[in-house]
């Protein structure tokens, strides 16, 4: 059996520290590093490494500059050329941030480098930048799901309509409505159901007659809460629900995993 | 009409080009299912998949492969079900059946 999660945050650990990261007015250390565009660190771009870097790492800000010509230490000039489209152009990332902060992250900042050079310079902040985002509304009530949970799975076919439209996009409007946590709408193949007719995918041409099947995935209460509209927009069809473990859930990257008995 | 029921579903899953006496399996089990007398089975196609072998299995739209993962889903009684089990014991030579006991609600047309 997998253990229930409690996954409840829309928010990482990591992008909720980051969100609260601000500089104070004051005293403050510039650093830039200047690369070589065509470099690399461990077969990634050094500029995307280092800034993968600068962003976990928490710093505030930070800004990757390409430059249009240079030259560097081995003194042979570097510019774009129409020809030719060099990957020796020079790079130059820029941050902002306390002193602590810099000589915490100097070390492996040198490393990441290589060939390149470092500078850090003394600089006053005048005025922070201010988190320009508007704070995330707030989570819905649906987001938080855990543990136990039902999957609710509909069979109708693809022709069934309701109120002049396709019965499938109805239900499906329907849940959101009903701020069911999220449904997937598959069609199927080939398949029978009470009637005995075959629905069947034909392949030149577009078939409007498959099987549909939707999948929600909710509490017990908030499914059998819809189940009264169901009753009304089904007249014909399969209605099956089966009690499942939700693995995890959340807003960026929705996945739900059921645990197969 | 509404039939409330507690039931069994069967999803099976195999490949699209598996075959049962030269036909493609996923008919040959719908075929099996009317002849048994089942309520009902779906058959849907997936987009990407692996299995047992650990073969990634595609379907490319423009090469037409025939290798997609298949997934076939029965709902229906225990008691037809289990009527089933023992042909699909017969038909499937690789693949994979899971089994869940379900709460099932059957809408039929009067008429």
């Amino acid at each position: 059996m997998i253990a229930a999660l409690h996954v409840v945050l829309s928010l990482t650990s990591v992008e909720r520290e980051m969100s609260e990261i601000m500089l104070s007015p004051g005293k403050a250390v510039k650093v830039s590093i200047y690369l070589s565009e065509g470099s690399t660190h461990h077969g990634v771009s050094t500029y995307s490494s280092i800034l993968d870097f600068l962003f976990f790492r928490g710093v505030s800000g930070a800004t990757v500059l390409k430059g249009v010509a240079g030259f560097g230490a081995d003194h042979r000039m570097h510019s774009a050329n129409f020809v030719e489209i060099s990957d020796h152009l020079p790079v130059k990332i820029e941050f902002i941030e306390t002193r602590e902060k810099v000589d915490e992250l100097l070390g492996k900042l040198e490393e990441m480098a290589g060939s390149g050079m470092i500078e850090v310079q003394e600089t006053t902040i005048a005025k922070p930048a201010r988190v320009s985002k508007p704070r995330k509304a707030p989570v819905p009530e649906h987001v938080r799901i855990e543990g136990k949970a039902k999957l609710m799975r509909i069979y109708i076919g693809e022709s069934d309509r309701w109120h002049d439209q396709p019965l499938f996009e109805a239900l499906l409007r329907a849940m959101r409505a009903n701020d069911l946590a999220g449904a997937t709408v598959y069609r199927g193949i080939l398949g029978y159901g009470a009637h005995r007719r075959v629905h069947k995918e034909k392949p030149l041409h577009l078939s409007h007659d498959c099987s549909i099947m939707l999948s929600v995935i909710d509490t017990e209460e908030k499914l059998q809460a819809f189940l009264p509209l169901v009753d009304q927009m089904v007249q014909e069809g399969l209605v099956v629900l089966s009690s499942v473990d939700i693995i995890k859930y959340s807003h960026r990257a929705t996945e739900t995993s059921e645990n197969k008995e | 009409m509404r039939e409330h029921f507690q039931g069994r579903m069967l999803r099976i899953h195999f490949t699209e080009d598996d075959k049962w006496h030269g036909e493609p399996l996923y008919k040959a089990i719908i075929a099996k299912c009317m002849e048994l007398g089942l309520r009902g089975a779906t058959v849907f196609r997936g987009v990407e998949g692996f299995g047992a072998s650990a073969r990634i299995y595609h379907a490319r739209s423009l090469s037409i492969s025939k290798n997609a993962p298949v997934m076939v889903t029965v709902i229906d009684t225990e008691e037809q079900i289990q009527k089933l089990i023992p042909h699909l014991d017969q038909m499937i030579e690789g693949g994979l059946i899971a089994s869940s006991g379900v709460e099932a609600i059957r809408y039929t047309r009067s008429g």
